[in-house]
């Protein structure tokens, strides 16, 4: 049976919520009655579904994949995407009685077969997990007979929750995909960098990618979005790695600087300020004098221009009071995107957050008056919205009714969101949308009729 | 041809677990746990916020490694008491999923524990619940729905044999109006309908009973609950509308059962044992035929004359026939649907003369709909490309739901979007596609989309 996720996968070191605390768990647990997010399938499935030339092949019941696929919103542009495909074996009773290893093997035969891909990533659930199907022994089988890397991934749900999984999506690729292959000479350059948790939602990395591309440097692999299996194999031919927006794919870059010496950090390229800090942190860690010099030249230029642009939203905007309710690294580096707006920042959520997010916080915090949100259960939102006179929510998905329905404005800033608020070109999308949505008549009139 | 795959590529199947959280959701001031893994619930809530796009009361037990290995009973008992002490809804409809069964531990006896302990503690004294076992690797989203509007029967239902009101008692034995066993003002109906209506088709045929002096009681009720109303206290944390728990206690009270669509129709016996009514069956409302049909029934039932405005109504279809035929001639049609859209739908775009060429579905039952289908099996989104793109099917019109845009739009034909999941549409909740209305709503729906194609291929000639 492999029901034991590594040992390893609860303990990180670069995690100060970790080290704090005496014993190794996962850094949340959800209780009974609650409604937290995804298990550690969603978690392993957010992460490497994104790797458009594999097919991703969840093994259990239907409900698993069936109940909720071709959600998310990952931009894919390529030849060979199999993005948009949902699969699963779907095993039924009668798999549970007679065993359903076969059934999965002939389904990915028949799979691989159609679509010709160059990976298979196979997602174990919480049933045949606990049946103690060997979904690691079916993985060894077919990657020598269909000659593509098979990756088992053990993300059964009732490991844990969907940090778990993006760790153990994390660890699958160090383990089975990076280093596999050797990049071709001719798209090494002197300065080659990874991006590692960048999904590409609403084309995102097209626009991180023209930034760096414009400072000269190369974006070798991206960890994961709109990736090939071919350019995640080569990854650990790139000089830095940068994280971006995942705590928990620290884990991964950690792991690769052990094994490869690819030094890492931690960037977020959400605002203008932010954007600038990660183009100059970037060079700085290539330690090239005339790169550094090229990217502090160019953040000068572009910081004119996207001043500029931003002007006519900032003016209405300064001053403006914003509760900002996300996960994790977004709880601070939205704020300085919103500061470079002129808005102000009444509470950010930390109920993802570690330790290391929350010092973040406070780093963008002038006045040391953010309120840090633990408990976001919307009751709570609401009230903190009202009492704080909050002008507009900056959430994901799940609050947006919550907002609504309570008449409070509301801008999407996870996966959901409608454009890409990253890098350059994004900081000018974000003040457009709030600017839009606060300048909204449908709040007032509504608020006459009720 | 499914077997032989051994997978599903884009599925059409949905879990039964999802089924039975849909019918809670159609209860009022209720809130749905999963017993199961926090990915259990928070895949079904995702999907279903993006459907509805309304907050959806769905948690979870969040059965861990340990509870799963086990046992889970303690995680269940702690889930229902957190919520009730945190949400304070007036019912929680609970399911099982894959997780929770696989081990075969008897949730059913540690479900009837805990109502006791409820009762024992006497703080929850305006808390239902109900459970319904749904594991999901056995059946399917019909047999979940069924399942939990039994389950809701089960355990409701006041059973009082003495007092049965029966519809056709009062029609055979006037006498009994006397002793008040039916006031012709007042008869009152459990209405069974299927998920593949919208809340405004189930708002519609509610409207619609009680101008024949009808008083429905729906079970569920996913007109009131999911209809995208904002309730007049704002945000609500429980569902705002759906089928009162009282009216359910007094089903056995009313006057008849009607069960609608095609999918509920192994409801019928059960159902009439349970609430000890007469029971009538509706394979759908849909079309001229069909709806007449039901229309014909209404009459008898209420003793009155249809009302002026369905009157009109009909009249409209028959003029939308006529007028969109001509779009539908040698218009080949293929549908990716659970039972009752695929049912529906045939029936009324057969009636208006297009040939219904492909039909791919969730489950084995489509026995009766063989004839009107040239291939009918059952099969995923995947298949379902196969067969419209082999040699000769030459299809105009794909209806199916959102995991079949992408196939479609990868083909190149114009795709007639309903069913479930809707996630990349807005409004869904007010399309109406049945009764003589909504059977219009249909076809020009379909003509347009085919007189689009047609104004395209005339611009390239």
């Amino acid at each position: 049976m492999q029901l034991k996720v590594k040992e390893e996968l609860f303990d990180e070191p670069t995690c100060e919520h970790n080290i704090q605390k005496k014993e190794k768990k996962a850094c949340k647990t959800a209780v009974p009655g609650s409604s937290t997010g995804g298990c550690a399938l969603d978690g392993a499935y957010i992460v490497l579904s994104p790797i458009r030339d594999a097919l991703h092949v969840v093994h259990g019941p239907i409900n698993c994949l069936g109940n909720s696929y071709n959600q998310r919103t990952s931009e894919s542009k390529g030849n060979e995407t199999f993005y948009m495909y949902g699969m699963t074996s779907s095993i039924n009773e009668n798999d549970l009685i007679f065993g359903s290893e076969d059934k999965l093997k002939k389904g990915i035969i028949y799979a691989v077969n159609k679509f010709n891909p160059k990976g298979v990533f196979i997602y174990n659930t919480c049933v045949p997990a606990l049946t103690g199907e060997d979904i690691g022994g079916v993985a060894r089988e077919l990657t020598e007979k269909l000659n593509i890397p098979v990756v088992p991934v053990q993300s059964q749900g009732f490991s844990g929750g969907k940090n778990l999984g993006n760790k153990i999506a994390g660890d699958v690729l160090f383990e089975y995909v990076i280093g596999k292959k050797e990049p071709n000479i001719d798209i090494l350059t002197d300065y080659n960098i990874n991006l590692i948790g960048e999904y590409n939602i609403k084309g995102e990395l097209f626009l991180i990618k023209k930034a760096l591309s414009d400072n000269g440097i190369n974006l070798l692999s991206n960890i994961t979005g709109n990736a090939t299996m071919e350019e995640i194999m080569y990854s650990h031919k790139a000089g830095l790695n940068v994280v971006v927006c995942s705590k928990a794919l620290v884990y991964l870059a950690r792991k690769m600087e052990e094994k490869y010496g690819i030094p890492f950090i931690e960037e977020s390229f959400f605002g203008l300020s932010s954007t600038n800090n990660a183009m100059l942190h970037i060079a700085e860690s290539f330690k090239d004098a005339k790169l550094i010099e090229k990217v502090k030249k160019n953040i000068e230029s572009k910081t004119k221009i996207i001043r500029k642009e931003i002007e006519p939203y900032k003016k209405f905007l300064t001053g403006k009071r914003v509760l900002l309710y996300t996960g994790g690294v977004k709880s601070w580096s939205l704020i300085s995107a919103l500061n470079d707006l002129g808005m102000k920042v009444i509470a950010t959520g930390v109920k993802k957050s570690t330790e290391e997010d929350k010092n973040r916080i406070k780093e963008f915090d002038a006045n040391g008056n953010i309120i840090m949100l633990d408990n976001g259960n919307p009751v709570n939102l609401i009230k903190m919205i009202k009492d704080e006179q909050a002008d507009i929510l900056l959430a994901g998905g799940r609050n947006q009714y919550t907002a609504i329905k309570s008449l409070i404005p509301f801008l999407d800033v996870n996966q959901e969101r409608s454009s890409s608020y990253t890098s350059y070109e994004g900081i000018v999308h974000l003040g457009r949308q709030i600017y839009l949505e606060l300048n909204s008549p449908v709040y007032d009139v509504i608020r006459k009729a009720n | 041809m499914e077997n032989l795959k051994n997978i599903e590529i884009n599925p059409l199947k949905t879990s039964s677990s999802l089924g039975a959280v849909i019918v809670f959701l159609g209860i009022k001031n209720a809130v749905v746990l999963m017993h199961g893994s926090q990915g259990c619930a928070s895949f079904d809530k995702v999907t279903l916020t993006k459907h509805y796009r309304e907050n959806i009361p769905v948690y979870t037990t969040a059965l861990n490694e340990l509870g799963a290995i086990l046992g889970g009973s303690s995680y269940l008992k702690a889930g229902v008491k957190n919520i009730a002490d945190k949400i304070n809804p007036t019912f929680i409809g609970i399911t099982s999923t894959g997780l929770s069964e696989v081990n075969g531990e008897d949730i059913h006896a540690t479900f009837n524990e805990l109502k006791k302990e409820l009762k024992e503690s006497g703080d929850y004294d305006n808390l239902s619940l109900a459970y319904v076992s749904t594991p999901d690797y056995d059946g399917n989203f019909e047999e979940g729905y069924k399942n939990a509007i039994l389950s809701l029967l089960q355990t409701f239902c006041i059973d009082d044999k003495n007092n049965i009101r029966n519809i056709s008692d009062y029609k055979n034995n006037d006498k009994n109006k006397d002793n008040g066993a039916k006031d012709v003002n007042n008869v009152r109906a459990n209405v069974f309908c299927p998920f593949s209506f919208t809340a405004m088709d189930f708002l519609e045929l509610r409207d619609l009973l009680e101008d024949f002096g009808i008083t429905p009681v729906m079970i569920p009720d996913l007109g009131t609950s999911m209809d995208g109303h904002l309730d007049e206290n704002g945000y609500l944390q429980t569902t705002s509308g759906g089928t009162d728990i009282e009216d359910l206690k007094k089903a056995g009270l009313n006057n008849l059962n009607i069960i609608i669509g095609s999918s509920l129709k192994s409801l019928i016996a059960p159902v009439k044992k349970i609430t000890g009514l007469d029971t009538y069956y509706f394979s759908n409302v849909s079309g001229l035929k069909n709806t007449d049909l039901f229309f014909k029934f209404l009459e008898e039932i209420s003793l009155r004359k249809t009302p002026e405005r369905y009157k009109r109504q009909k009249r409209q279809l028959m003029d939308a026939y006529l007028d969109t035929h001509f779009y539908f001639l040698g218009k080949n049609i293929a549908i990716a649907e659970g039972i009752d859209i695929l049912d529906s739908f045939s029936e009324v775009l057969s009636e208006v003369g297009a040939n219904i060429k492909i039909g791919v579905t969730t489950s084995k039952a489509y026995e009766n709909l063989k004839n009107r289908f040239e291939i009918l099996t059952e099969g995923d989104i995947d298949l379902f490309g196969e067969l419209i793109e082999s040699d000769g099917n030459e299809i105009d019109l794909v209806i199916s739901n959102s995991n079949a845009e992408y196939t479609a739009e990868k083909i190149g034909v114009p795709i007639l979007k309903a069913g479930f999941p809707l996630i990349d549409r807005i409004g869904h909740n007010f399309k109406h596609y049945i009764l003589y209305k909504g059977s219009a709503n249909l076809v020009y729906e379909a003509a347009n989309l085919l007189m689009s194609v047609n104004e395209k291929l005339m611009k390239e000639v």
